[in-house]
């Protein structure tokens, strides 16, 4: 990037920054000249932030909350994959699977929760299910898509070099449908971390505050135990910022994965 | 002219026949329920070693044809050989180059020319040095050296059309299909991978040494240019017209499209589909 094209990005930023800067501002004065104890302020959210990082106690709850996106997140894909290729080219298995999934898509992650914790418990394997429940359907609705969609030439050109049905599925259909795939998988990420907040928030209510860990943990414990809003909106903030690291991080990888298509 | 070109022009007309497409027809069902018919009555022999093209206007079938000797479609009646064997499916010994190049865009050059013989049965018995000799050589042979490591959408179309022709030769196929392979190519490229094409299919070589080709098209001078034999359909329903011989003798270059002869043929060929091309120009 030339210094010139810098200095327009940074022109840019410093314009787009003017209405959140002036809402944050009439927020603190508004709040400091009428508000009361239940509301936070933005000075007293930078403090609480720097006390929550700084003990270490914010990082190791999204650390806690990440490990458990990723394993439900791995499950998912484990069989969303498999199971999406199979649909998306053999018209049976499509014809029995698709009017299950359809079934369940639109039963929320948090609703099997009461199932999850009766099978599970109020720990870690809990809210791994219910990410990998949540995580489960964009994978698996992209990863047919993408297989069905595959240009008919390229079958064709593979199959007069002979090549059998499952080096077809493994150099033709998977890689065509790669693009599909990881499309859902960004998807899948980002409603994993949105449904492990909810999953952890509500574990953590049936476990009373006991220390199962994670950030929706550690709001539970803000919100029922401490009643701490400043620290409830950090955490807030904090996801947000995860999920935007998630997600550039996983766009990263694809471009990465697809050198192709740059 | 010299004599042993004059010779090896016509041995392919006395060689045993490879392909045979004896009394096909095909229909296809419409979304109405009524039938199509595609190609009606189709006999024709095309023998070991030669060039034939297939010539017509839009919609005349020729595609269907190709995809008939592909084993890409059944005909509905009649049958299709080769070697006097039924053609029930696609095999590598009949390669197909396809009119949008069907590369695979995740693939490079090298990943594209190699791709049958590293998952097909085409490789079979081949260890990996002698696939990437056979793999380098045929990329050189359709002069794409140096652009190994390409993507299919960095390359121009006549380079796309080239890695397509490597891919199909370094696969070795018997009987090279070939369908309008050329017609996305300008003016001048065009020109040289028909110079090319007839380089590689091996007409400075003795017949018997040259694989059987069958080649579709529109441009009747691309046909007269390329063929031993051109193969004139004509439409509704697709149906051979004429089987005509071209005796132009090889090897053919910038020479032959000058040639009296090979003026006299593109001018008998268009009045054989003139009427049709008109009449499928405002309908």
């Amino acid at each position: 990037m030339t210094a010139l094209a810098l200095r327009d990005r940074g022109q840019a930023i410093g314009l787009g920054a003017v209405l959140p800067l002036t809402i944050i501002v009439a927020w603190q004065v508004a709040g400091m000249a009428f508000g009361g104890v239940r509301l936070p302020l933005p000075s007293k959210i930078v403090a609480a932030a720097a006390t929550m990082i700084a003990s270490g106690d914010l990082p190791l709850a999204i650390v806690q909350s990440l490990g458990r996106v990723f394993g439900g997140f791995v499950i998912a894909a484990l069989i969303a994959i498999p199971l999406g290729l199979a649909m998306g080219t053999a018209r049976a298995v499509e014809r029995n699977v698709d009017p299950v999934v359809e079934t369940f898509r639109p039963i929320a992650a948090i609703a099997i929760l009461p199932l999850a914790i009766l099978w599970f418990g109020t720990g870690t394997s809990a809210a791994v299910m219910i990410v990998a429940y949540a995580a489960f359907f964009p994978i698996v609705v992209n990863t047919v898509a993408g297989a069905k969609d595959v240009n008919p030439t390229l079958l064709q050109a593979a199959s007069t070099m002979g090549l059998s049905r499952l080096a077809t599925m493994r150099t033709v259909i998977v890689p065509a449908a790669l693009p599909s795939i990881l499309v859902g998988l960004r998807i899948a990420l980002g409603v994993g971390w949105t449904a492990i907040v909810a999953a952890e928030l509500a574990v953590g209510a049936k476990a009373g505050g006991g220390g199962s860990g994670g950030i929706g943990q550690m709001m539970f414990v803000f919100y029922a135990y401490s009643i701490e809003l400043n620290r409830i909106i950090v955490c807030m903030i904090a996801v947000g910022i995860v999920a935007l690291v998630l997600d550039r991080a996983l766009r990263a990888a694809m471009r990465a994965l697809m050198p192709w298509s740059r | 002219m010299r004599p042993a070109a004059r010779h090896t022009g016509r041995t392919a007309l006395t060689a045993a026949i490879k392909l045979r497409l004896d009394g096909v027809e095909k229909r296809f069902a419409g979304s109405a329920g009524e039938a199509t018919v595609a190609v009606a009555n189709l006999t024709l022999d095309v023998r070991q070693g030669e060039f034939m093209v297939i010539v017509g206007p839009s919609g005349c079938g020729k595609t269907t044809v190709l995809n008939l000797l592909a084993g890409l479609a059944s005909p509905t009646s009649g049958r299709v050989t080769i070697d006097d064997r039924a053609i029930v499916g696609p095999g590598p010994d009949r390669g197909v180059m396809f009119q949008d190049y069907a590369l695979f865009p995740w693939r490079t050059v090298v990943g594209n020319v190699e791709f049958g013989l590293r998952y097909g049965p085409a490789g079979a018995g081949l260890d990996a040095r002698a696939r990437d000799e056979r793999v380098r050589r045929n990329i050189e042979l359709v002069g794409l050296n140096g652009s190994e490591s390409k993507y299919p959408n960095q390359l121009s179309g006549g380079m796309r059309q080239r890695v397509a022709l490597a891919r199909l030769l370094a696969n070795e196929p018997e009987v090279l299909l070939m369908d309008e392979p050329l017609a996305a190519l300008d003016a001048q490229t065009r020109i040289i991978l028909q110079d090319e094409l007839l380089r590689i299919w091996g007409q400075d070589r003795p017949a018997a040494e040259r694989r059987t080709v069958v080649f579709i098209t529109h441009a009747i001078d691309e046909a007269v240019f390329l063929a031993d034999r051109v193969a004139v359909m004509t439409t509704h329903p697709g149906r051979l017209k004429a089987i005509i011989d071209v005796p132009l003798p090889r090897p053919r270059g910038d020479a032959t499209r000058a040639d009296p002869q090979f003026q006299a043929l593109t001018q008998h060929i268009w009045g054989l589909i003139r009427d049709e091309a008109y009449r499928a120009t405002v309908t």
